[in-house]
């Protein structure tokens, strides 16, 4: 905790002291930035350095992976975006960190997007994408980096594990309510040891390998995409060389904007959730495709002003060959508002519910425990480059006892 | 008697029409610096790809005359747009006082925010057809750099001056400057945030001074 505020304190001074830097920041964009002589082909590379503290009691919350209580995790973003002509654009994520996921394993370093879109018409009613990038569901992904996410951590549905595995088949509903951790119940404050075999609803932005139309008629937007992987699947399974073409996840959103101020949407996304590796523990006869996530969403984001809304909805199924559908339903709601042009608050509210699934003595029992959480997050911009956020979290701890998880977070982030 | 009064009055205030100050012009030309590339745009989670439809912004620069004037009676309005993902212009001289409003002519949002230190602003997120448009007084003067809390390429110039006589240059660098009261002054031509030219002139009623800034 000490070493939590000191880092808060530190980061504040560097940031102040980056104020006067502010034109040189704008130096470096025009130097990061080329064409060639007609202008006809344009390059920009940019990007974020992250800074950021965990302070938590075990286990750690969501996916994040540490033994201790605390977790210092820098990470540094490139992106590169590339404009070829009017039509062409390509744009490339490449990351150095501790995992995609705040871990306390060395620094490596990753592409985590590259894709080429090709926009044949001026009013782009179609454009198509091919590569490694970020699903089309859901409305958090145009906000998830670090620079314009008001909270540290993603939405609950994006993070909290389920019982759900992708290395292995359920085949019966007592392995799942042993993988969900129901029976036999395990103590408070226990870090399980098959966290690493986990599925979250969906795993963050899903940077999937695959192919992607998407266009705007009037005031409606749509969006397909057909990936290696279902939302659920783990970053290991997102890269091309992860061969999963077999059994590709289908998803897409409508969107609709009545305005400026809303949007709203509906997503879609069906495919199966197992790896090949899993193959051999399928029920007789069956093969992954029959072991799906099939998830519907709805979103809804308004912004007026200073003030800005969202909030989603899913409902997963995960189809379970002989043992039934273990379904699950997550949402949040969460708002931004700009106090001063540098201080901004925002609130979030997120839930999880599980179906029930049949034991062997006939009885409905839930494969997972409900749990709720609320964040709380007041950020500061000191620059138009740096910018420190910090996040309070409260949540039942994993088993739904009376016990409660309060993570802290911090996280300064220089754009450039 | 009353026609003999209005011929005093006359006589007293040196006859009708009154006569104008004579003014001095100075014309001539600043060196920019080379243009910079159009921006690129960071589209990565949009729906929808705008290829060529940024606006540029071309080098251009400030020329003012610094001296001791009096201060408008009137404060001055001016507009400063939002247009085709950019600020329209994207250099905008205005006097102390002045209002700058901010219409944003695109069809989608637009957040101009400040956070230089003659002023710190942040307009939110605003509909084109919105009423009233949002606006701004800027009563400190000093460079003041605009952005888009959405749109990150954008950027936009205020410079705050006090002095009611500039003049933005053309794409060349070439200015006209007119209605000058005579006297001694130092003209200057601001470049960019690190390059203010100045050169001493004296004006002479009625006459064009030609100053070609190095």
């Amino acid at each position: 905790m000490k070493r939590l505020l000191l880092m808060a304190w530190g980061l504040a001074a560097l940031a102040a002291a980056g104020r006067a830097a502010e034109d040189g920041f704008d130096r470096l964009d025009a130097a990061l930035t080329g064409s060639t002589a007609a202008g006809g082909v344009r390059a920009r590379l940019s990007g974020t350095l992250d800074l950021e503290g965990y302070h938590f009691s075990q286990p750690p919350p969501g996916l994040i992976v540490a033994a201790g209580t605390g977790l210092f995790n820098p990470r540094l973003t490139l992106f590169l975006d590339l404009q070829l002509g009017g039509r062409v654009y390509a744009f490339v994520q490449a990351r150095a960190d501790r995992g995609f996921d705040p871990s306390n394993g060395p620094v490596e370093g990753r592409l985590d997007e590259y894709a080429l879109r090709v926009t044949p018409w001026a009013d782009g009613r179609v454009s198509f994408q091919a590569g490694k990038f970020a699903t089309v569901v859901g409305n958090w992904v145009r906000r998830h980096g670090s620079w314009e996410d008001p909270f540290v951590t993603a939405p609950l549905p994006y993070e909290n594990l389920t019982g759900m595995w992708d290395v292995a088949a359920v085949r019966s509903a007592a392995t799942l309510l042993r993988w969900a951790h129901i029976r036999p119940k395990s103590f408070s404050g226990e870090q399980f040891s098959d966290n690493h075999y986990r599925l979250p609803l969906i795993w963050g932005p899903d940077y999937g390998t695959g192919f992607a139309a998407s266009g705007e008629l009037g005031r409606f937007n749509y969006a397909a995409e057909v990936k290696n992987g279902a939302l659920s699947a783990r970053p290991a399974a997102w890269p091309a060389d992860e061969v999963r073409w077999r059994h590709p996840t289908l998803s897409g959103r409508l969107g609709y904007r009545p305005d400026e101020r809303w949007s709203l949407g509906w997503s879609a996304s069906a495919g199966s959730y197992l790896l090949p590796v899993a193959a051999p523990t399928v029920a007789p006869g069956r093969d992954l495709d029959d072991y799906r996530e099939v998830v519907l969403a709805q979103d809804v984001s308004f912004a007026w002003h200073h003030w800005q809304v969202w909030a989603e909805l899913f409902t997963a199924r995960f189809q379970l060959p002989v043992v039934g559908d273990a379904t699950t339903t997550a949402w949040y709601v969460e708002t931004k508002y700009k106090f001063t042009p540098q201080l901004a608050g925002a609130v979030r509210w997120n839930q999880q519910l599980f179906g029930t699934v049949t034991d062997s003595l006939g009885v409905p029992v839930p494969w997972g425990y409900a749990t709720w959480r609320v964040d709380v997050a007041p950020s500061y911009r000191f620059t138009p480059h740096t910018q420190l956020k910090l996040q309070y979290s409260l949540q039942p701890d994993d088993l739904g006892g009376r016990e409660f998880n309060h993570t802290l977070a911090a996280q300064f982030t220089v754009r450039f | 008697m009353r026609i003999f009064r209005l011929l005093l009055l006359l006589l007293l205030t040196g006859g009708l029409p009154a006569r104008l100050p004579a003014q001095a012009v100075i014309e001539g030309r600043v060196p920019l610096p080379p243009a910079r590339p159009a921006p690129v745009l960071n589209q990565r989670y949009e729906i929808v790809s705008q290829g060529g439809v940024v606006g540029t912004n071309p080098p251009l620069a400030v020329v003012y005359l610094e001296g001791r004037f009096p201060a408008p009676t009137v404060p001055a309005k001016a507009v400063m747009t939002q247009q085709n993902l950019a600020f329209v212009p994207s250099l905008l001289p205005v006097a102390v006082g002045t209002r700058v409003e901010f219409p944003n002519l695109d069809a989608t949002y637009h957040d101009v925010f400040s956070y230089s230190a003659p002023k710190r602003f942040d307009l939110g997120r605003y509909r084109a057809e919105e009423q009233p448009v949002p606006s701004q007084v800027f009563d400190v003067a000093g460079l003041v750099t605009l952005r888009c809390d959405i749109h990150e390429h954008m950027r936009g110039l205020i410079l705050v001056l006090a002095t009611p006589h500039f003049v933005v240059t053309d794409a060349a660098g070439r200015f006209r400057l007119g209605g000058l009261p005579p006297g001694r002054y130092v003209l200057k031509a601001w470049v960019d945030s690190r390059t203010t030219l100045e050169r001493p002139v004296e004006l002479q009623a009625d006459t064009v001074l030609r100053v070609d800034f190095p």
